[in-house]
């Protein structure tokens, strides 16, 4: 519920006219967040409002290859951690929870991984695969995987190519890369897209949620 | 004072109000950045944020501090800043907010030196202030000294400290600071043992 983080009275009223002492401007980001961390549907609505991918080329690619639910997303085959090669196609005839993420070692990222490690049974009862995306490389992956014990895949989309070609939108006006969470069914096709950058363990709980009824 | 003279001393005590919400922030902002980044070698802010260091290790030696010694440093540059305003301004406004905002900032390291004091050993106003939250409380204060060091970074009232971590803007601005500059908060690693709070009995045993 929104009410539950608004500050006291006083402070929030003050908020707009005041000019702003941080580096950036907060109230829009922060209004932007707000929505997608509160009131997050299951459709990805926030293309037109929120911020720019960095290049042109990748606006071209998101128009037209956006990943939205009920659509089949763009194959790819990228390293795990251990150096091999994974291709998307491994995974059908078996439900896969997507998730793109900023960077391994930072906090909400790791919250992130660690949620999805302690529930990774529950995962694996529904009959459904995790794995992890972000442009980290495979060192960093398999650092990161070592040292809080990860049961699951993490792929590294070098350049964040892949991350492109799916839309995954940025966050905070293109400075931060999203957090992304696509679940998709036995035949490949998108049955939920999940978008929250702060409140990471949400990811799991929607997931859980959707795949429960799949 | 007649109804038409009393507005003239409600814009300067609005302002007065605005510099005080806004040192608070300040406050944390700076705190922040002091507490994150740089080391004892950064130019300029090497002593400071080395003795910030220091004070997460040895919280407790802040309240043993003499009056002068929690404002010297921040009334030297307060009086860098503020001389020339009051020289120059005669907006009684501005010179409210200034007044008031800088005011606050010199006071910051003796309101912050209260909150780590005990109740029983702190002047009664003092206590009556932190309870009203005027000035920061001692508990949120000692939030910010636990494990993961990361949050309740407000010294002067502390009243922006709920909505800045609620919001996690200071995450976002670290995520930000660790994309385009690759530069890692010191909150987001184990902490070690320059910034692990050594306890007054464990002074004399090596932490791990």
């Amino acid at each position: 519920m929104a009410s539950v983080s608004l500050p006291k009275l006083t402070l929030h009223s003050l908020l707009p006219t005041q000019s702003p002492k941080t580096p950036f401007c907060l109230n829009n980001s922060i209004l932007h967040k707000l929505p997608q961390s509160q009131f997050h549907g299951l459709k990805l609505s926030r293309s037109s409002s929120t911020s720019i991918p960095s290049s042109s080329s990748s606006v071209k690619a998101s128009i037209f290859a956006k990943v939205t639910q009920g659509t089949v997303p763009p194959a790819f085959t990228l390293k795990d951690q251990d150096g091999k090669n994974v291709s998307l196609s491994k995974f059908k005839g078996k439900p896969v929870v997507l998730y793109f993420y900023p960077a391994d070692e930072t906090p909400g990222c790791t919250k992130q991984a660690c949620a999805f490690r302690d529930s990774y049974e529950k995962f694996k009862k529904a009959g459904a695969e995790v794995v992890g995306i972000s442009g980290d490389d495979s060192s960093s992956h398999k650092a990161f995987a070592k040292k809080y014990k990860l049961p699951f895949t993490l792929l590294s989309d070098e350049g964040n190519k892949v991350r492109k070609d799916w839309g995954v939108p940025s966050d905070l006006f293109g400075t931060l890369p999203g957090r992304q969470t696509y679940v998709l069914d036995k035949t490949g096709k998108v049955q939920l897209v999940y978008n929250n950058q702060f409140q990471p363990e949400k990811h799991i709980d929607e997931t859980l949620k959707l795949l429960q009824s799949l | 004072m007649g109804a038409a003279e009393s507005h003239i001393w409600l814009e300067p005590i609005l302002a007065g109000l605005v510099g005080y919400v806004l040192a608070d922030l300040g406050s944390g902002v700076y705190h922040w950045g002091i507490d994150n980044y740089g080391s004892a070698e950064t130019p300029v802010f090497g002593p400071q944020i080395e003795a910030f260091q220091g004070h997460h290790k040895w919280p407790w030696t802040i309240t043993r501090r003499q009056f002068a010694n929690n404002l010297h440093a921040l009334a030297r540059t307060v009086t860098f800043f503020v001389l020339p305003i009051d020289l120059a301004c005669h907006d009684s406004v501005l010179l409210g907010f200034v007044g008031v905002c800088s005011g606050c900032i010199m006071f910051s390291q003796q309101f912050h030196a209260w909150a780590h004091g005990t109740k029983s050993k702190l002047p009664p106003i003092v206590v009556a202030l932190q309870d009203a939250g005027i000035l920061v409380s001692r508990p949120q204060h000692a939030a910010h000294h636990r494990q993961p060091y990361n949050n309740n970074y407000c010294i002067v009232s502390g009243v922006w400290n709920e909505f800045l971590d609620t919001q996690n803007v200071f995450e976002a601005l670290e995520m930000i600071l660790f994309f385009k500059l690759g530069v890692r908060p010191r909150s987001w690693d184990e902490p070690n043992s320059d910034w692990t709070e050594e306890t007054e009995t464990s002074s004399q045993v090596a932490l791990p």
